[in-house]
């Protein structure tokens, strides 16, 4: 039994001692160009390191979630503008949230507007430093703005963003 | 022809004519429709826990939404507080996206923000809207403005105050009571002219609607015609609701106030119905001569005439003795600004934005209701900030007769909304806006832009040095240009931050020669200026004109992480029936790179740290982060500051209309404006995340050396620059001890428990 938990901290030591010496910052991949004049999407990642390690975890306050469930049922019905003046109260209260930036997204592409999306979803990218999760989210919304544009291929390399952030 | 045929034909003429009065009049009638100007509404105040909303703040919007303190909660508009509590009666408000019905409801506030939000039943509530407030209307150029109410907005003893004080006939009369008439007309011949009134509301309806005001023998026949046809082919209950929106009450300069609907919000800042009995005998007091009983012009006869009014109901028995003995010990009760109209600069922004989209008719008559982004206490507070500071501007250096002025734009980065407009000092004044309209030069206001441009080069980061040194730039005419800096020095080499934070104009005009002053002006017009600067070298310190609002909209692009989105005071339109017509929907378009932005931003945050904006920091909450930039131009003309925090943005802008030199620098006036406004607002940090792209690195401000350990004379800042970026480092530095490993690991495992 002894032996086993030393061996296991043997093992965790080594594990974080590696990270830790070496020089190279966890492999978030970086924001993609906005000043580029279609976002595009960015050359899918060469290796597959391990999921960085989150700084952070944004969630949204009881406020904004209980509007962005108001507007969940509002673009259910089919009320866009609706469901976008819902989330934009929400994101008055928490503008540098990317989540809320990321279901303003969401509904953005829902009701059509494809480029829209992909530009909310890489502000939210900006913003989710840290976050591998709220991150994913954000590569997932520009996958779907891609591929609503028909643009496959740019939206399989942020998918597989979104993936290497958050495995399956 | 024989008498009797004269008669039959005067006769006939006159049933002809009477014929006709009564088509015309119950055509028009029927298919009445008031021109019904279009409501404007400030942004609702978000209610839920947390909100940094302290419980002044909340007491001061009830009172400007004019919510009643009571002690019993009995109807709508009413609030009671105990301690840290209030409970209030909401009233039934329409928003942009839905109609909240009247409601009670609890809220907590302590010192700083909400503390609990709860409806009647105990329930918390997680988020509610108070009612937006009516800031004003579009009315057209002949100026009449009214809220059309229906009988069911009306207290039932308003019509009974019309008609014991106007026309106690009214219920059965058949449009004229010819006794009155007959006494009217006695008291006109013996005085020679036409001046008794003794007309039924019915009458007064007609004048008002059908004809003009002159007084004439012809007019009053015909007066009486149209009101026998009205009276003949509508019900009496039509007619007073008719005559309850039509009939003149108020004026407030070019707009003309008709109906009690709106000359209740007029005179006391709320609905109709929720007047009470001293207010509504005012407002029936006022039917006989709205400006010589003006309530705030001739208060003394306004109070006596009310106080006519509240006998008249009393000896008719329509109250009781007690309550008007009750009312009438009441003050007059009027607002002292009337409802409406409050922002006139900033309803200026919304009468343009609107004109894009729809006809000036369909603003001015449809009823549309308008919700905009304005904050009235942001606007407030901005307001008397101007005009305090620049008073006490004036006396510091007792300044010349011409009033200096100034202009300032509040908004919300992250959403573009405009939530103030101070268009002058002159609070509620409809003139010249300069917020919109003063294009002035923008003098060093412009240098983030050329910075930006600097470091999208990459050849360029915060901490490159540059050489501040005497620039001569020969210009195609043959002429030199040699700017100086401000303080007439030359600082030699020097971090590009602190070029930016102490505004040095030789330093920058070398950065931006070598950029290129084509992708400058380039970067003006991608950030949102709508006109082609000229590409002069000059173009560097500022040589281009901007608005206030211009430059706002420049630095949304930097406050945004790269992203322009349009400055919006519209947020939605809605039809008189409440059908959404139109949103502005929130709109990004990327314009820069979000690292370079960020570089550029934190460079900014040293003018306020060590720069030109460091007065600021007296004013400012010590632990409140904001960036800036101030702007002067050529012989102190302008005075420029724009900047922002992390929830608010502000641009302030001081000069003289004619353009004559202030004696300010940007730093002298504008900044105290500037920081001024940013701490009434309680806002909060500039705190944006670092793209992964850049890496922290300390550095010494005067030199721009990087700093490894412990420096001695060192002033030490830290700032992103791009990963990789090689610096000199600072020689004579004790290195730091390393972290040890344990440390390191300790940390680490924290992470790691952290995940």
């Amino acid at each position: 039994m002894m032996i086993r938990v030393a061996v296991l901290f043997l093992f965790a030591s080594l594990a974080a001692c590696r990270s830790l010496l070496s020089p190279e910052r966890p492999p978030n991949p970086p924001p993609e160009s906005a000043a580029t004049a279609a976002p595009s999407g960015a050359a899918p990642p060469a290796a597959a390191p391990a999921p960085p390690i989150p700084t952070r975890q944004y969630r949204l306050g009881s406020a904004a979630s209980a509007l962005v469930a108001q507007a969940h049922t509002r673009a259910a019905a089919g009320d866009y503008p609706a469901a976008t003046a819902t989330l934009e109260r929400a994101l008055r209260i928490e503008p540098e949230n990317p989540l809320a930036w990321i279901e303003l997204g969401r509904v953005q592409l829902a009701s059509g507007n494809a480029a829209q999306a992909d530009h909310m979803g890489h502000k939210a990218l900006g913003l989710a430093t840290g976050d591998p999760n709220a991150q994913a989210a954000a590569w997932r919304l520009i996958a779907e703005s891609l591929r609503a544009r028909g643009r496959n291929e740019e939206a399989s390399a942020a998918n597989a963003h979104a993936d290497l952030l958050v495995p399956h | 022809m024989s008498a009797l045929g004269l008669v039959v034909i005067a006769i006939g003429a006159l049933c002809l004519y009477a014929y006709y009065l009564d088509r015309t009049v119950t055509q028009q009638f029927q298919g009445r429709r008031w021109t019904l100007p279009a409501q404007v509404y400030a942004a609702p105040l978000e209610l839920y826990v947390g909100a940094p909303l302290p419980i002044s703040e909340l007491i001061a919007e009830l009172a400007r939404l004019q919510y009643r303190a009571a002690l019993k909660l009995d109807r709508p508009g009413t609030y009671r507080r105990q301690d840290d509590r209030i409970d209030v009666a909401l009233r039934a408000t329409r928003f942009a996206d839905e109609v909240r019905p009247a409601q009670v409801l609890t809220i907590v506030a302590g010192a700083h923000s909400i503390e609990a939000l709860r409806d009647s039943a105990g329930q918390d509530i997680p988020i509610l809207r108070l009612d937006p407030l009516l800031i004003g209307s579009i009315f057209p150029t002949h100026g009449e403005d009214r809220i059309v109410v229906t009988p069911a907005d009306v207290p039932a003893l308003l019509p009974e105050a019309l008609k014991a004080v106007e026309d106690r006939k009214f219920d059965s009369h058949h449009g004229v009571d010819p006794q009155a008439v007959i006494r009217a007309m006695w008291v006109d011949l013996r005085s020679h002219q036409i001046a008794q009134g003794g007309s039924t509301l019915t009458q007064q309806l007609v004048k008002s609607y059908f004809l003009n005001s002159r007084q004439t023998m012809g007019r009053k026949v015909r007066e009486a015609l149209m009101a026998f046809a009205l009276e003949a082919h509508f019900t009496k209950s039509d007619l007073m609701n008719a005559y309850i929106n039509e009939i003149y009450l108020g004026q407030d300069g070019d707009r003309a106030v008709h109906g009690f609907g709106l000359a209740s919000q007029f005179y006391f800042g709320k609905p109709l119905a929720e007047v009470d009995l001293a207010e509504l005998s005012l407002l029936v007091a006022l039917v006989r001569g709205p400006s010589y009983y003006d309530p705030r012009h001739h208060p003394e006869r306004a109070f006596a005439r009310r106080n006519l009014v509240l006998k008249l109901m009393a000896d008719l028995k329509v109250i009781t003795a007690q309550d008007a003995a009750n009312a009438t010990s009441r003050p007059l009760g009027v607002t002292s600004r009337a409802a409406g109209a409050y922002y006139p600069s900033y309803l200026d922004f919304v009468r343009r934005t609107l004109r894009r989209d729809y006809p000036e008719s369909d603003l001015t008559q449809e009823g549309l209701k308008i919700y905009t982004s304005l904050e009235p206490r942001a606007q407030d507070d901005a307001e008397q900030t101007l005009d305090r500071e620049l008073a006490r501007l004036e006396k510091s250096r007792a300044a010349t007769s011409a009033s200096l002025d100034g202009a300032v734009v509040i908004t919300s980065p992250a959403s573009g909304d405009v939530i103030a407009i101070v268009g002058g000092r002159r609070i509620g004044y409809s003139g010249f806006n300069r917020a919109l309209d003063a294009a002035r030069p923008m003098g060093s206001v412009v240098k983030p832009f050329v910075y930006l441009t600097a470091l999208e080069t990459h050849r360029y980061n915060p901490a490159s040095i540059v050489q501040d040194a005497p620039v001569d730039i020969r210009m195609s005419n043959g002429t030199h240009w040699r700017p100086l800096n401000f303080t007439r020095q030359t600082y030699g080499p020097v971090p590009l931050v602190r070029a930016l934070a102490e505004s040095l104009n030789q330093a920058t005009v070398a950065v931006g020669m070598d950029t290129g002053v084509t992708h400058v002006a380039q970067t003006l017009q991608r950030f949102g200026l709508e006109r082609a600067p000229a590409q002069v070298p000059a173009l560097l310190l500022g040589a281009v004109n901007a608005t206030p609002l211009e430059v706002a909209q420049l630095y949304t692009g930097l406050a945004n992480g790269g992203y322009r989105m349009p400055l919006r005071a519209v947020r939605t339109v809605l039809s008189a029936a409440g059908q959404p017509l139109k949103a502005f929907a929130l709109e990004l378009t990327p314009i820069a790179q979000p690292d370079v932005v960020f570089e550029v931003d934190q460079m900014m945050q040293q003018v306020i740290e060590r720069g030109t904006g460091r007065a600021a920091r007296t004013v400012l909450p010590r632990d409140v982060v904001v960036v800036g930039k101030s702007g002067t131009t050529q012989d102190l003309r302008d005075s420029w500051f724009a900047g922002f925090s992390g929830s608010h943005l502000a641009v302030v802008w001081v000069g003289y209309d004619d353009n004559r030199p202030t004696g300010f620098t940007g730093a002298a006036a504008a900044l105290a404006i500037w920081s001024r406004v940013l701490a009434s607002l309680g806002t909060t940090s500039w705190s944006a995340a670092m793209p992964d792209s850049l890496t922290e690195v300390s550095i010494d401000y005067l030199s721009g050396l990087q700093i490894e350990g412990t420096c001695a004379n060192a002033d030490t800042i830290r700032i992103g620059v791009p990963v990789s970026t090689q610096l000199a480092k600072m020689p004579g530095c004790i290195a730091a001890a390393a972290p040890s490993l344990a440390e390191r690991l300790a940390e680490r495992l924290r992470a790691i428990i952290h995940q």
